[in-house]
């Protein structure tokens, strides 16, 4: 025993268990996050039961299992459950998505194993996805086209149900962008009309003859948001022109419109091919598509965009201030007790709780920077606040402070990893300091500027308590950058993945059905943070191999 | 007394104590110089006669690649480094307040003990200090380049890959390379702190002859270890010790008939 301890092995037993332990959590979480993230996606078997509860009354059930637990007997009859036959010692209990929001007020149901009388999976059942009140599971019995009930036999129903759903939702689709770019930018222009008055009304300089420019130009922006609502509501009307009958669970026939039904799936006859196209389809428009209601249900686009645009941005101005602050620090600054006091305070910096910087934030740049700039600048549009409330611009700043000491840290440690002899070379050749710091030490410093930049970017990405002073919003009605001038807004409120876990997790008044998004969610960010390392690792490694001599 | 082929032996016309004006690179006056509370040079005078060969020989830490080092002002680099008295280049102090330093090492180049180039290509080492000078022409610098690496005969290994990186080359060509990029901005005066002591001994031949060739257009001054090659090299010897000019006349002089005792002890491998 004392042999084995002197020869070390438990000493390498324990390292090894130490890094085995971390692979292990690190793989494990990554793991459950991917799979139930993305078995999400995964289009369920829709089963219809018949039920019959313990005071006899029968009914049936059509949804997905969503989950099923174990619950003791004991449990249910101390809650006041009168069992017909007495059980075993557990019952096996399912939670069932029934949908059908606005019929049977929960679209969540448990039911207990004791009350099935029957299962099965029905081939003509069909899952249809609505763009309100969620999904909507029954029989489709027939398509009414303008009116007029279409006679159909059954493999035809389904195919002419596709049909009519694919053109309701072209139709949909250029109503949305119709209202989102043209009339988004209609009223955009009649905005800056409006501000316009008020700065020369403002400046003293409303003139009557500019007052009439100003009315005429309105007159005719007018002019063209009525012709474009004009055509918005066509679009709408003839969207929906169409409808389904579908016969639910209650054997009720329920006529639904087709300009709210999004797509059909009869799920119970997919193949496994089926199966695995729908899944990329749900992957896909959860990715691309916007969120609808209050974030439960559609994709998750404005949020992706969110979090890769302010974090690009924060990017884009910590590495400048980072590295040059670095540079003064490192080659500059006397070494003294002052400079190590610096030194220690910015390392410090970095132990800061981030909620901190997030007040911060909210009292330096968006109440004192971001009012200044209103009262200079954007005076007409007060009261309202143009960049005097959270914005995308804040948030990039508050978390560029935040992610600074990172930045810092790793430029010093490349500035001071650079042989002496190659600038003493540089000086020797008549360069001045400056210019040795130019031309070769900053690009032989940069693959540690690299590093320093892909910490700060898993830093921030995956930071939301600042975010929540100074920009993040549950819902962004647009995107920082778009068509009108000047393109890029960075005034703009902002979605962000993580708010968004957060949001749909906790504040969603649909919990069962917000589960698996938050998984799915977070596998997002996870995602997105290792793309957009693995993007950064990939430039250093480059410039590794570009700038790299012979010490190290 | 080592056994040196006498034919090697450089002989010397000149007075070095009263060398004229005109035949003077470099004049040291009185130079102390301390580390702090160390003093690494002790009232160092002497003069450095143009286009020839000078060496510093000594044993280690005697001080020798410091004063190499104030030629060019490089110790201005170090922390603490104090200096007193003069350093004439041209009749002017280099240590005056007035002078440009960047200006003074374009004068005074310097060639270090490791090869240093820059992580950059071949051509592009070359031609740094031209660059520098805010030269951009291609076709200037495109002719330095070729003069500067014919000079220090290197032009003919590297002719057809002047845009690779220079990490690519070996040890001694890397130095080659590092005194290319050194005249390519013609200097009066060529600092060489034992340059060939990273090298092997085929690399040290090489740059050995290529040594003689300089003195044709540039004031060497070298720092080395190996006695023997100061002999070759070299047509003037300055011997030192514990940071104090002991000796200091023609190579010639000071290999065969030493004045002073520590001279001949150190020439002869007692000691250093």
């Amino acid at each position: 025993m004392g042999k084995w301890v002197k020869s070390g092995s438990p000493w390498i037993w324990m390292t090894g268990g130490a890094v085995s332990i971390s692979l292990i959590a690190v793989l494990g979480l990554l793991l459950l996050i991917a799979w139930r993230g993305l078995s999400y996606f995964w289009p369920a078997t829709i089963y219809q039961w018949e039920l019959e509860d313990n005071t006899g009354a029968r009914s049936t059930l059509i949804g997905e299992i969503y989950d099923r637990e174990e619950v003791p007997t004991e449990r249910l009859t101390a809650a006041g459950h009168v069992f017909k036959q007495p059980p075993g010692e557990f019952v096996t209990r399912y939670l069932v998505k029934t949908g059908n929001r606005e019929f049977v007020g929960l679209d969540f149901r448990w039911i207990l194993a004791t009350d099935i009388i029957s299962r099965s999976e029905p081939a003509d059942v069909a899952m249809l996805e609505r763009a309100k009140n969620g999904n909507f599971y029954g029989y489709p019995v027939a398509v009414i086209e303008n009116g007029k009930r279409l006679e159909l036999k059954n493999d035809a129903l389904e195919s002419s149900l596709m049909e009519h759903i694919d053109r309701a939702v072209a139709l949909s689709d250029k109503a949305l962008s119709l209202q989102k770019q043209d009339i988004g930018a209609i009223n955009y222009k009649i905005e800056k009309l409006r501000l316009k008055e008020r700065r020369y009304e403002l400046d003293g300089e409303l003139t009557d003859s500019r007052k009439q420019e100003l009315a005429a130009a309105k007159v005719a922006l007018e002019q063209d948001y009525k012709l474009l609502e004009k055509e918005l509501f066509a679009l709408r009307d003839e969207a929906a022109r169409d409808s389904v009958i579908v016969r639910d669970m209650r054997g009720v026939e329920v006529e639904l419109k087709l300009d709210s039904v999004l797509d059909v799936t009869y799920v119970n006859h997919l193949g496994l091919m089926g199966k695995i196209g729908k899944w990329f389809v749900g992957l896909g428009r959860f990715v691309s598509d916007d969120p609808r209601e209050a974030n439960t249900e559609g994709g998750v686009f404005p949020a992706i965009f969110g979090t890769v645009f302010m974090v690009l941005l924060m990017a884009i101005i910590v590495t400048p201030f980072g590295v040059i602050a670095a540079i003064y620090l490192h080659e500059y600054a006397k070494k003294g007790p002052i400079t190590k006091m610096i030194r220690i305070a910015v390392i410090n910096l970095a132990g800061v709780p981030s909620i901190v910087y997030g007040v911060f934030g909210l009292g330096f740049f968006v109440y004192m920077m971001g009012g200044s700039i209103d009262q200079l600048f954007y005076a007409e549009a007060l009261p309202s606040p143009t960049f005097g409330s959270p914005g995308v611009i804040w948030s990039a700043l508050t978390l560029a402070i935040l992610t600074l000491p990172v930045v810092i840290v790793s430029t010093e440690e490349g500035l001071s990893r650079i042989p002496s002899a190659v600038r003493q070379g540089s000086l020797a050749l008549g360069a001045t300091k400056a210019e040795t710091l130019w031309r070769i030490v900053i690009p032989m410093a940069s693959p540690a500027i690299m590093t320093g930049l892909i910490l700060a970017v898993a830093r921030a990405a995956g930071e939301v308590a600042p975010l929540m002073l100074v920009g993040v919003v549950k819902l962004a009605p647009t995107l920082p950058l778009d068509l009108n001038f000047p393109f890029v807004h960075l005034e703009r409120k902002f979605m962000h993945l993580g708010f968004h876990i957060y949001d749909v997790g906790f504040q969603s008044p649909n919990v069962e059905a917000a589960r698996p998004l938050v998984y799915a969610t977070s596998f997002l960010l996870v995602t997105v943070i290792v793309a957009l390392n693995l993007t950064a690792i990939s430039v250093r490694n480059h410039l590794r191999e570009k700038y790299r001599s012979l010490e190290h | 007394m080592i056994s040196i082929d006498s034919t090697a032996m450089k002989t010397n016309n000149f007075d070095l104590a009263n060398l004229s004006q005109n035949d003077t690179a470099l004049e040291i006056r009185n130079l102390d110089l301390r580390y702090g509370d160390k003093q690494a040079l002790f009232n160092v005078s002497m003069k450095i006669p143009k286009m020839q060969v000078t060496a510093f020989i000594g044993p280690s830490g005697c001080g020798k690649s410091t004063l190499l080092r104030c030629i060019n002002r490089m110790n201005d680099l170090v922390d603490n480094c104090h200096i007193d008295g003069e350093i004439l280049l041209h009749g002017q102090n280099i240590y005056d307040k007035k002078i440009d330093v960047a200006a003074l090492r374009r004068n005074v180049g310097m060639v270090f003990q490791r090869p240093n180039p820059f992580p950059k290509s071949i051509y592009e080492n070359v031609v740094y200090g031209l660059r520098l000078q805010g030269i951009n022409n291609r076709r200037e610098l495109d002719e330095a380049a070729e003069r500067s690496l014919r000079g220090a005969a290197i032009w003919d290994e590297v002719k057809d890959r002047l845009h690779d990186n220079a990490f690519g080359l070996s040890g001694g060509q890397q130095q080659r390379l590092v005194i290319a990029r050194a005249i390519a901005i013609e200097p009066e005066v060529l600092l060489l702190d034992e340059p060939t002591s990273a090298l092997d001994p085929i690399s040290t031949l090489t740059i050995e002859e290529l040594i003689t060739e300089l003195k044709t257009k540039y004031t060497v001054v070298i720092v080395t270890h190996n006695m023997q090659q100061a002999a070759r090299v070299s047509d003037q010897t300055a011997f030192m010790y514990m940071g104090e000019l002991v000796e200091y006349a023609d190579t010639n002089t000071i290999f065969t008939t030493p004045k002073k005792r520590k001279t001949e002890d150190y020439i002869t491998g007692r000691y250093g």
